[in-house]
């Protein structure tokens, strides 16, 4: 990484330019040998220009002191004069370029004087046109002349030269602070030492001090602010290393830029930069008091300290709820919100009420249903609406279905995913009592069946939970464990002050039933998902340490510790899930249950980057192979969506291994008689485990996610991957895509997936079904729909697909086509950590389909409720009621850098609110009647009156 | 159709790699007793750009700037990992199985393939595997399409080869380009530089900045927040240097250079006219950046009128055309048109509005300077006898353009030869500019009845 710096300076500003220069030289060279004067072929201005020039530097040779100021004087405004074209270089310059060496020797014999400096001055323009034999000579003189000048008088700025002039220094400017970075490094030669053999040898370092060079950078970057070139002003600073000083000089025209500028960087630069560019950021919009933007990127950084300042920056109370409405989509755990006990116990610790309403989601549910009124998706749809299976392609005859219990299975996962949040599902929650849907499944269908309650009646904490209540009492076991995985399911992600799922579960989770506890256990992780609440470590803990249970709950248990401390570091939890891990024997730890124990320590580190290092040092300390398992989960999660290429190096490196080869290879090479004690213990469990392959191959996904090149990248390692890799990862790969696309249906990966979906390896179709439903989720996307008819068609004869088709229909229909469930909020910036792990979590069970979700478990399914979030835009006025504007849609444009203020959207179409937003879509104020406090329009936004509008009509009398 | 679930053409390798595993791995039961065929798809695939699976992410901001870079090196990190992953997977690949498989397949192809193989059209597609197909020499006929030609190529009126035997669709001719455009591209550069021009240094700028510069730094444009123009047209009268210029154009760039004569874009059929202004930009868009010049644009963008005649109609149909290749609804990439005609007055105005054209430039006759540097140019070479002053003909007034200036040295040459002298005398100058105008003018009446 350290040479990315030089690499980057090796590219000047000036190259187009200096090429032209060539040509026009090598055309002047040809014109010379072709023509004996070549004076002759100038136009009569240039003659006369070209002479004017050599007069001037005629004077300066001489040794008359006076003349010295006005040629100078009169050479500076020649060469600022000067027009051309961008094909050619302006004519003073060309023709003052033979005379620069004798120049050069001249400004030595110069004593030092106020005209030196000038004369230096205009070598360090003159000096442009050498920067290929004599590199940073702009520099040198620029400095020289600045060293030169009585300190009264002030160097002109370097903006009068001009923006080419600049842009030379700036890249000088980068040049020389690596080159003497480097230096320093290499022998800490003292500066002024440099500095006094600066003027003697031609090619001599450039004087000044870094803080001379750090100065100009400054004043430079003042021009580049000021001249629309925001982006050069950052980059020269990056050079420069002194980014955090931007905060200074930017003002309110242009820090909306810089910082939009710096944001798209900020996921492509190596990890201290990142930091510091978004800490500068920060710092910026707090000193504009944009107050959203700056707790999103606390929100960014996972600073609780920085976010609790900046929520309680502002004194605006309007602004407060916004961005409580900001905090409670991120999911922020409240607690960070009040102040630490020990620093002021006096201060407010108790929010008003509407702004913790606002904090807590509790008015998600309304919203939601009103919004599902608004865009007339409130009628409940009853599963032919989602399969149209009059549209399949089924042949007539053989229609009949063979598994009718799958069937029934799939319509529950079905009608909860589609009926989402709206609690008035037909076959559930308005069903007729004792006609309830969940008696149509059977065992461990009933409990899946209850649970849909949750989803159905999800965020409704007010009237769900008596619906939840009659199935809590029922006989059934199966019943009654779905029933408290619906009142978890229900609460993810909303907070009630009474706390029903703690109160509801609590008490079961030592429960003697294995249902019963696993239901409470889970619930509880997914209603308190990110949520780092203390009482629910001493709740669940202990079934992690106990050796007593069997590897299901524990292993449940670290999941659901880990949803709970997603991205908290926790270091009890980690001591315990690695004792755990350390101390159950091997038997224990083969189990598929080991996968979801490994997740839960791996949760724990979302977004933690470099702080999972002890852990995974603690993990390699481990025999069994499940290490390697935990070992890529802790990775990955803690770089995910960080687009870290070494990691996925690695990763790639760890699919390239052909384990089955390898092992055939050792057992010839055994057989032959060579021992080893290594080979004997592979031997001893057949085949090797290969489970951490899978794990790699979704860590690529994990970490390319969330930044669009590394994503559109990763989809052709996907590729290779799928050509040469063993089955285990050909398995994963879909399932890879569609964690990286999650709700966001691009044809390229649909078609993709298709092509997976024909796949004859069936597990292989599976996951990419599966995956289909993901990348869909929530889009109603027509094009899937019939893919997924087609599907349904094709393997209607497999069970196991046909279950999966269906529930992939449901979920390309979640809410109705208004849920989505990509992990990224607020322009795709911020990344919800409970969502990934709600994510994570299901495509894990997907690892092993046919362990999971094939059999029992598939209620693992619920798990993707802590990623589902309406993909909703509801304006409010400042009561919180909601406020119907126009507002436009469009697919949103990444307008980074460019000039002028292109739009940010592209075809657009005009709506009123409320309206629902694509992953990729953007929306924004039709009119300029209201300014919203948030800064992108999604989610809930308040909206203020703009005093200063006013009515078209009026204003065009 | 287009909603189909097989929408990308199954590549074949992979293809192959499936069945393998699947050979490999007994262990899954045979369970699969019947499967739909996948619905397949003929014809050829719009092709938008490149595969997508060789595509590259754009990358945004076209400015220059850091952001730029990183997500550059973005991409070419992420390549490096690819091009290593591939490296080292095809060295662990057992090197018997797929080399020795994939040639047992490609004969046992070949067999089936048999020789002769003839070459017939392709009529109509009946059904997945059947066509009606026609050859040369005989009538059309109805055959089979053997499995293994690609599906996603064929499409009617494609060249087939066809079974000598039962005349049965082995393969798909690649016709890729019409030959008659392929003929357009240039290979060989011609020789002429700037350097050779005399003068026009204002058009050379011209023709710089709108042709040369958006090819090779976009960025300029765009960090200026314009768009680039997209062609120029060089009109004036003749032998002014206009296709010296984009010679020279030619000569300097890297890019791919097209260069058509108006004329040629006239066919005999109808319909082939416009065919081959759409191939031409195809042509340019695949191999883009790339220059298409056409010379003598007025044999086809003369002013619309109402004829009754097919063939003018016709010809207005491949300016209509041409005019839509231009600035129609589709964009094109990096493709930039230099046009060039003697009478800018007699095009069509659309041809030439901005959007289109957007730069006019124009090659007057050459003025004193000019004149004195295109003397020079083209004496440089010869001997000269010390009596010669070209500046005697250099101020003369007459209406010598480029081409005549180089009429002049070349016939004063000639004289000198036919007397069988080494050196070129002013006499000789003299005589052969009288010429030279003579023939110039002998066009024009002088008087209105000869």
């Amino acid at each position: 990484m350290a040479e990315r710096p030089a690499a980057e300076i090796a590219v000047p500003s000036q190259d187009p330019k200096e090429k032209k220069k060539k040509e026009e030289d090598k055309k002047l060279d040809t014109k010379a040998n072709d023509v004996k004067d070549e004076d002759e072929e100038l136009s009569e201005e240039d003659a006369q220009l070209k002479s004017e020039l050599e007069m001037l530097i005629e004077r300066l040779k001489e040794l008359n002191t006076d003349l010295y100021r006005p040629a100078l004087e009169t050479l500076r405004t020649l060469i600022r004069t000067s027009t051309s074209s961008m094909t050619s270089v302006p004519k003073p310059l060309k023709f003052l370029r033979p005379h620069y060496p004798s120049l050069q020797e001249l400004f030595e014999t110069w004593s030092a004087s106020e005209n030196k400096s000038l004369f230096a001055d205009i070598l360090s323009v003159l000096a442009m046109t050498y920067s290929d034999t004599e590199p940073r000579g702009t520099l040198r003189y620029r400095l020289l002349s600045a060293s030169l000048l009585p300190p009264t008088s002030k160097i002109s700025e370097p903006g009068s030269w001009g923006h080419e002039y600049v842009r030379h220094l700036a890249a000088e400017l980068g040049e020389e602070y690596t080159i003497r970075q480097e230096g320093e490094e290499a022998a800490p030669l003292p500066a002024p030492e440099a500095e006094s053999d600066a003027s003697e040898s031609k090619s001599a370092p450039v004087p000044g001090t870094i803080e001379d060079l750090h100065n100009l950078g400054v004043e430079c970057a003042t021009f580049f602010l000021g001249h629309n070139a925001e982006p050069d002003a950052v980059d020269l600073f990056v050079e420069l290393e002194i980014v955090d000083r931007i905060a200074s000089l930017v003002d309110a025209n242009t820090f909306g830029r810089v910082c939009a500028y710096m944001d798209r960087c900020v996921m492509l630069l190596p990890p201290p930069d990142d930091v510091t560019f978004l800490r500068t950021i920060h710092k910026i919009y707090l000193q504009f008091s944009k107050f959203p933007e700056a707790l999103g990127v606390a929100i960014r950084l996972n600073d609780a300290a920085l976010i609790r300042q900046d929520f309680n920056a502002s004194g605006n109370r309007i602004m407060k709820k916004q961005l409580a409405f900001l905090l409670a989509r991120a999911q922020i755990p409240i607690e960070w919100l009040k102040a630490p006990a020990s620093e002021d116990a006096d201060a407010e610790d108790e929010f008003p009420e509407d702004i913790l309403d606002c904090l807590s989601n509790t008015q998600l549910s309304r919203h939601f249903k009103e919004f599902g009124k608004e865009v007339g998706v409130a009628d409940p749809k009853s599963l032919e609406d989602v399969y149209k299976s009059h549209l399949e392609t089924t042949r007539s005859g053989l229609s009949a279905n063979v598994d009718s219990a799958r069937a029934n299975l799939a319509g529950t996962f079905v009608n909860a995913f589609v009926n989402a949040g709206f609690g008035n599902d037909k076959l559930m929650v308005e069903a007729e009592e004792g006609n309830s849907w969940v008696y149509k499944n059977k065992d461990h269908g009933m409990m899946s069946a209850a649970a849909s309650l949750g989803l159905g009646l999800l965020w409704d904490t007010d009237v769900g939970l008596s619906h939840i209540d009659r199935y809590t009492y029922s006989p059934e076991e199966w019943i009654k464990a779905g029933a408290f995985f619906a009142t978890g399911l229900l609460n993810a992600g909303v907070r009630t002050e009474a706390d029903a799922a703690l109160a509801l579960l609590g008490e079961h989770v030592e429960n003697k039933s294995v249902p019963l506890k696993v239901a409470a256990i889970m619930g509880l992780g997914v209603a308190y998902a990110g949520s780092h609440r203390e009482d629910l470590l001493t709740l669940l803990l202990p079934a992690v340490a106990d050796d007593g249970v069997s590897m299901e709950i524990a292993a449940l248990s670290a999941l659901a510790l880990g949803f709970v401390f997603v991205g908290s570091g926790n270091g009890e939890i980690t001591s315990t899930i690695l004792q755990t891990l350390m101390e159950r024997d091997d038997k224990a730890l083969d189990e598929k249950w080991g996968r979801f124990m490994a997740l839960g320590l791996a949760l724990l580190y979302v977004g933690l980057q470099d702080a999972s290092d002890a852990t995974l040092e603690t993990l390699k300390a481990i025999q069994h192979p499940i290490s390697r398992q935990a070992q890529i989960l802790v990775e990955v999660c803690s770089f995910v969506a960080t687009g870290n290429v070494l990691r996925v190096q690695r990763l790639l490196h760890l699919c390239g291994e052909h384990l089955d080869a390898l092992k055939e290879k050792e057992q010839a090479e055994s057989a032959e008689g060579k021992k080893d004690e290594n080979k004997d213990e592979k031997k001893e469990d057949k085949k090797p485990d290969d489970t951490f392959q899978s794990f790699a191959v979704l860590g690529i996904a994990m970490i390319a996610m969330g930044e669009d090149i590394g994503a559109e990248m990763s989809m052709r390692q996907f590729n290779h991957l799928m050509h040469y890799g063993d089955p285990i990862i050909r398995k994963s790969v879909p399932l890879a895509l569609g964690l990286i696309s999650a709700s966001n249906p691009q044809l390229p990966v649909l078609d993709t997936l298709s092509k997976y979906s024909h796949d004859h390896d069936l597990a292989v179709a599976l996951n990419a079904i599966f995956a289909m439903g993901l990348v869909g989720a929530g889009t109603n996307n027509a094009r899937l729909a019939q893919m997924l008819r087609q599907l349904a068609g094709y393997y209607y004869k497999e069970p196991d697909c046909l279950f999966m088709v269906r529930i992939a229909q449901g979920l390309v229909h979640m809410g109705k086509g208004t849920i989505g469930i990509n992990p990224f909020f607020s322009d795709r910036n911020i990344m919800s950590r409970p969502a990934i792990a709600g994510l994570l979590a299901t495509i894990m069970a997907f690892t092993d389909a046919k362990a999971f979700v094939l059999d029992k478990y598939h209620w693992m399914l619920y798990f993707l409720v802590t990623a589902m979030y309406p993909r909703f835009l509801i304006t409010l006025d400042e009561n919180l009621e909601s406020k119907p504007v126009t507002v436009r849609v469009g697919q949103a444009v990444d307008v980074v850098g460019q000039a002028g203020k292109p739009r940010t959207i592209s075809g657009f179409q005009t709506h009123q609110t409320p309206v629902r937003l694509g992953t990729t879509e953007r929306a924004e104020l039709a009119t300029e009647e209201f300014i919203p406090y948030a800064h992108v329009l999604e989610g809930f936004v308040i909206l203020q009156k703009n005093p200063g509008w006013e009515k078209e009509d009026t204003m065009q009398m | 159709m287009g909603n189909a679930p097989s929408g990308m053409p199954p590549s074949q390798p992979q293809g192959q790699d499936n069945n393998k595993d699947n050979k490999d791995k007994k262990a899954e039961p045979p369970k699969k007793k019947w499967e739909p065929p996948l619905p397949t798809r003929v014809g050829k695939k719009k092709r938008r750009g490149p595969a997508a699976a060789s595509k590259l992410p754009p990358v945004f901001p076209a400015t220059r700037c850091r952001l730029r870079l990183l997500k550059m090196d973005r991409i070419k990190d992420y390549l490096l990992l690819e091009e290593e992953f591939i490296h080292n997977q095809e060295r662990m690949k057992p090197e018997s199985s797929r080399e020795e498989k994939n040639q047992d397949e490609r004969s046992k192809v070949d067999d089936i393939r048999g020789t002769p193989i003839m070459v017939g059209t392709l009529e109509e597609i009946v059904d997945d595997d059947h066509a009606i197909i026609s050859t040369a020499s005989g009538p059309e006929s109805y055959v089979s399409i053997m499995s293994f030609v690609d599906k996603d190529r064929i499409e009617p009126g494609c060249s087939v080869l066809l079974n000598h035997k039962n005349q049965a669709v082995v393969g798909v001719l690649e016709d890729d380009t019409d030959p008659l455009v392929s003929v357009m591209k240039l290979d060989k550069a011609p020789t002429e530089s700037y350097a050779d021009i005399g003068g026009l240094e204002n058009q050379i700028q011209e023709i710089k900045e709108s042709v040369e510069l958006p090819l090779t730094h976009p960025e300029l444009y765009e960090e200026m927040g314009i768009k680039p123009p997209k062609g120029v047209i060089l009109y004036g009268v003749p032998g002014t240097g206009k296709t010296l210029l984009a010679k020279a154009v030619a000569n300097q760039t890297s890019a791919t250079f097209l260069r058509v004569v108006g004329s040629e874009l006239i066919q005999k059929y109808l319909g082939d006219g416009p065919k081959l202004v759409r191939e031409l930009f195809r042509v340019a868009e695949e191999h883009a950046p790339s220059i298409v010049f056409i010379d003598e644009i007025d044999a086809i963008g003369t002013k619309r009128y109402d004829s009754t005649s097919g063939g003018e109609r016709e010809i207005q149909r491949t300016m209509l055309e041409l005019l839509n290749q231009l600035d129609g609804f589709d964009t094109r990439g990096d493709v930039k048109v230099i046009m060039a005609t003697n009478k800018i007055e007699t095009l069509d105005p659309a041809l030439i509005r901005p959007g289109r054209i957007d730069r006019k430039i124009e090659f007057p006759l050459p003025d004193v300077k000019t004149k004195r540097h295109i003397f020079r140019l083209h004496t440089s070479r010869m001997s000269l006898s010390e009596d010669v002053d070209l500046e005697e003909f250099i101020m003369a007034k007459d209406d010598l353009s480029g081409a005549d200036i180089k009429a002049v040295c070349t016939e004063a040459g000639m004289l000198a030869l036919r007397e069988r002298r080494m050196r070129v005398t002013k006499a000789d100058f003299t005589a052969a500019r009288e010429k030279v105008l003579y023939r110039k003018n002998e066009g024009t009446p002088e008087g209105l009845y000869l």
